[in-house]
């Protein structure tokens, strides 16, 4: 289709890269024996499993997502009767039929507006004992991380409850990817378990395959602290955290990538909880000696390479991964950051706060970050940027392929949608990770 | 046997569960499916179709469904109506809604470009477009946002036409995207068709296709046609071009709709000398009201599947067309040509059991080619049932069809993409693989060891070489077996022991009253571990 002029800003969205709090239903999911039950219309749940798993590197939805999903699918009936009843028969047979621990209600866009108390249904079943949480999840109100922030703070609440006894010392929570929403987020976890078991410290993950499920979230109010590693997703948890267990958080809002941030980050860490730091300082030496062991390898390749490597990078992706990646890419690699476009719609609180964590990155190149959430207005940006003489690097979402085919653009997949790999366990976050992301980075570049 | 009428003076469809009766939760033979259904009856006289269920028993339907208290996520219409008018390259659609319901693009993207290349266009992403409505737009209404998404798709591509979807949310609120439409229609010139699919309004995700359908009917195809007496209209999706190959020898040439299609492709629709489908479940509506409106006749047969769907296919375009003396002749040389491979096929297949869950006449279809390989069904799903098509033609019932020419199927099941359902299903015929389209079932197939055959390209099995190509495949797929058996030595399945030791899939509907016998699953005891005494509110509740 030819292509006019631009338009004003506006609502609009094309090529979207998040689902609507109803993905949350993914949050669920990623607990071990966690099962969500989404109360919603028959495709509200299936449209958020197509975006937030198979879109976004054919994940899987595991034991209890994508097709073993429990849903009301509201019909015709209950948007003109009120939906309890049969709210109530799917819980009901839910406990019966799903083999879980936890049962998480998340009410959509039809049955808010038609205003059903769906917090008294659920309610019958908390007071007869059964694990059962309802949470709210209007696609109007929030998107998946929004809503990822809600159902936690649900299960916290109707779940989790009150806790009143002592605190564990080394013992912390980690609030860090949005399962299933970034596309690395189980490979992510293990390897910032791994460090942060190898500095001293005990953590409850809470998702994903290094979860103890139920029994590890009712540890929760035992923990020592918070560690919300984000820019701003988890920070609502934290808070939340700190006045219901008087647990403080410590916020550190770039992931770490590489030696140099992962190692700060430990020392970080171990410094704010007070713990002996013998063992970090070990843990550090052996994975700094590796992973210098692996960097001077690649050195050979960065430095002799004839055929040409990129040099100008733009990032296309939610507030985290865009700025862990560019610090990465920035600040210990050499590659110029010439576009930083956040897409996961990050309220506006924490805006200026992002910027200003951006423009910290480096005091040679200023960086240039702006909030967009409209695809052809992003991809417009994107195919506007002076990538100078070398091949152009997009780090974003699959959205990006026609832009990068047509600049001829080298295009790494960092955020949702990615439709042109498949992800089991990778990471591109720690010691590991960013080996992981050369590796990626630079085999695409030597594919030509 | 009597045309359906389609009144392409309303803006709206009626649902199918309205129009034809159609159902999605049944269990039985598929006989006694064809049986109940009783297509020539209904076909005569909608309203006697629909009596019965209601007590009055006699002459009318006895399609009574089973209502299950249990359901698992599945799809809805308004997914339909995206990817059908969503994939028009000229064209553009606006979904009226917060962003989730357009959550699905991506997924929508991969097989537009896949059915771009296939069709030899152009290859580029697809271009749907939100509104996304927040919390404001619910209270306040949100037609001024409507208006600038649609200037803003206007002044961007240029489009055609420009489709507007109803989503839940906004069919709730009362959102008029009609007027929108007629007055952006009058300024902008070119036709603004909006769609009413909001996901709620029925239970049959099939109902998308009418809907789409029945706008390109009302505001795109040509209302004054200049016959092309060499054009077939094929209502397909996003399938392999096989279907120039096998026309060739009738001289026609192939028009394809809607997925791909470009805006003047979907108007000459109605200058054509034919419209067939590959499914009629999908085809039917568009191919009656061509017919009704424009006199466009549509095939007398069932559909290109196995020898002799295939043969009578094409035998009724033949005739349609006047070329009865060259098609026997080319469907004997046919025959010649391909049966030494498929006897070869039938040898290596043999012993195998299939089972088949797709959508109705699609399954019926794909039975066939699998059956003509000698390979044993007995039992399968389709996603719903029409126990009538729009055409009212007996030819067309592709269930008594396929129930004639091949014999009965012991377990038909009606079941819309219920996983829960699909381990008890399976485990009563034990099938060595499985053929499939639509997600969320096959996932548990491979977890108990059945292979899974996606597929996804739904031109795959038609024709004389589609069984070829079938059985060719299977032999690949059933190699697959190997993966499926590591998975059930070591993956668990997210049912209870209760619920998979049930013989039937259906006993919560025949018996509502056994979710009260069971026995708690442990859930009440795991509260006991909690963090401290006063941890929890639940167990202190
Ligand atoms: S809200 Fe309605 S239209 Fe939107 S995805 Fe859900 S069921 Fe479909
Ligand atoms: S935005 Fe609302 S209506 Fe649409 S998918 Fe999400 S919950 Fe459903």
């Amino acid at each position: 289709m030819t292509e006019v002029n631009q338009t004003k800003k506006s609502n609009t969205i094309v090529h979207p890269r998040y689902g609507c709090a109803i993905g949350a239903i993914n949050t669920v999911a990623a607990i071990p024996r966690g099962i969500p039950i989404a109360n919603c219309g028959p495709g509200c749940a299936d449209k958020q499993y197509f975006m937030l798993s198979f879109s976004n590197g054919f994940q899987g939805a595991g034991y209890s997502g994508g097709g073993a999903l429990p849903s009301t699918n509201v019909g015709e009936n209950e948007i003109v009767f009120g939906g309890h009843k049969k709210l109530d028969d799917l819980i009901k047979s839910s406990l019966k039929i799903m083999d879980g621990d936890i049962y998480v209600v998340l009410t959509g866009c039809s049955i808010e507006l038609i205003g059903d108390d769906v917090g008294a249904i659920v309610k019958e079943y908390q007071e007869k004992g059964y694990p059962v949480v309802h949470a709210e999840a209007a696609g109007f109100k929030g998107n998946n991380l929004t809503g990822h922030e809600n159902v936690v703070k649900a299960i916290i609440d109707q779940y989790v409850g009150e806790y009143k006894g002592r605190k564990k010392k080394g013992l912390i929570n980690l609030w860090f990817d949005v399962p299933y929403y970034h596309a690395n987020w189980r490979g992510d976890s293990i390897e910032l378990k791994r460090v942060l078991e190898g500095a001293g410290f005990k953590v409850n993950v809470l998702f994903g395959s290094e979860s103890g499920g139920v029994s590890e979230w009712k540890e929760v109010p035992k923990a020592q602290f918070n560690l919300v590693v984000s820019p701003w997703v988890g920070l609502e948890i934290a808070k939340h955290l700190e006045t219901k267990y008087k647990q403080p958080f410590l916020h550190v809002p770039v992931i770490p990538i590489g030696e140099e941030a992962t190692t700060e980050f430990i020392r970080e860490l171990v410094d704010f909880a007070g713990i002996d730091n013998k063992k970090a300082e070990a843990f550090i030496s052996t994975e700094a000696e590796r992973y210098y062991y692996f960097l001077e390898h690649f050195s050979e390749f960065f430095s002799e390479y004839w055929f040409g490597l990129p040099a100008r990078f733009v990032t296309v992706g939610d507030a985290a991964y865009n700025l862990a990646i560019t610090k990465f890419l920035t600040d210990q690699i050499g590659l110029i950051p010439t576009k930083q476009i956040i897409t996961d719609n990050t309220p506006e609180k924490h805006r200026q706060n992002i910027q200003k964590l951006f423009h910290d990155i480096s005091d040679e190149f200023p960086l240039d970050v702006e909030f967009i959430e409209d695809g052809y207005v992003i991809e417009e940006k994107v195919r506007n940027v002076d990538y100078g003489s070398s091949v152009p690097l997009i780090l974003g979402s699959s959205w990006e392929s026609d832009v990068a085919k047509e600049i001829k653009g080298l295009l790494i997949p960092i955020s949702t949608p990615i439709v042109s790999e498949v992800v089991i366990n990778r990471t591109y976050v720690g010691y590991h990770g960013a080996l992981t992301l050369l590796e990626k980075i630079y085999s695409e570049t030597v594919r030509g | 046997m009597a045309k359906r009428e389609i009144d392409l003076s309303l803006v709206d469809v009626e649902n199918r569960e309205m129009r034809l009766g159609s159902i999605i939760s049944w269990d039985g033979s598929a006989e006694e499916l064809v049986d109940n259904s009783r297509y020539e009856l209904r076909s005569r006289d909608k309203r006697k179709s629909l009596e019965g269920c209601s007590g009055k028993k006699e002459k009318g339907c006895r399609l009574c469904e089973l209502n299950m208290p249990f359901n698992q996520q599945t799809m809805c219409t308004h997914s339909i109506v995206g990817c059908q008018v969503g994939n028009i390259p000229d064209c553009i659609l606006i979904e009226h809604s917060p962003i989730g319901c357009s959550a699905i693009h991506a997924r929508f993207n991969l097989g537009y470009k896949m059915g771009l290349a296939r069709r030899g266009k152009k290859i580029e992403n697809i271009q749907i477009f939100s509104t996304n409505l927040l919390e404001n737009d619910m209270v306040f209404g949100a037609s001024d946002k409507l208006r600038q998404t649609i200037l803003d798709a206007h002044n961007r591509f240029s489009p055609k036409a420009i489709f507007i979807s109803m989503s839940c949310s906004t069919a709730i609120i009362g959102e008029d995207i009609e007027s929108v439409a007629q007055e952006m229609e009058e300024e902008l010139e070119i036709p603004i068709i909006p769609r009413f699919c909001e996901g709620f309004r029925s239970k049959h995700w099939i109902t998308g296709f009418d809907i789409s359908q029945h706008g390109i009917m009302r505001q795109i195809v040509n209302k004054h046609p200049q016959k092309q007496e060499d054009l077939i209209n094929i209502i397909a999706l996003w399938g392999t071009d096989y279907f120039t190959e096998i026309l060739k020898p009738l001289g026609l040439r192939v028009n394809y709709m809607i997925d791909m299609a470009s805006f003047d492709e979907l108007a000459q629709a109605s200058e054509a000398a034919v419209t067939a489908t590959f499914c009629h479940a999908l085809g039917s509506y568009m191919a009656t009201a061509l017919e009704n409106e424009y006199g466009v006749p549509q095939v007398d047969a069932g559909q290109p599947y196995g020898f002799k769907g295939t043969d009578d296919w094409l035998r009724s375009i033949a005739k349609i067309m006047g070329k009865e003396d060259i098609i026997e002749e080319y469907i004997k040389a046919e025959h010649e040509r391909v049966l030494p491979k498929i006897e070869a096929l039938r040898k290596k297949l043999s012993g195998i059991k299939g089972f088949v869950a797709t959508g109705s006449s699609y399954a019926h279809g794909m039975i066939s080619v699998i059956r003509e390989l000698g390979i044993e069904v007995d039992g399968s799903i389709v996603f719903h049932h029409d126990p009538v098509y729009d055409s009212g033609k007996s030819e067309q019932d592709t269930l008594k069809e396929l129930v004639d020419t091949y014999g009965n199927i012991d377990h038909f099941t009606v079941s819309k993409t219920q996983q829960f359902q699909f381990y008890n299903l399976l485990n009563r015929v034990n099938p060595d693989f499985i053929i499939i389209r639509h997600n969320g079932l096959a996932p548990l197939a491979a977890k108990i060891g059945i292979p899974a055959f996606a597929m996804g390209d739904e031109h795959f099995p038609v024709g004389y070489d589609g069984i070829i190509r079938v059985g060719e495949a299977l032999i690949e797929i059933l190699a697959r077996k190997k993966f499926g058996q590591v998975l059930k030595r070591h993956v668990k399945l997210p049912y209870t022991d209760w619920w998979l030791s049930q013989e039937d899939p259906f006993i919560l509907a025949r018996n509502p009253g056994i979710l009260d016998e069971v026995a708690e699953p442990q859930l009440l005891e795991s509260l006991t571990e909690d963090a401290s005494p006063e941890a929890s509110i639940i167990k202190s509740a």
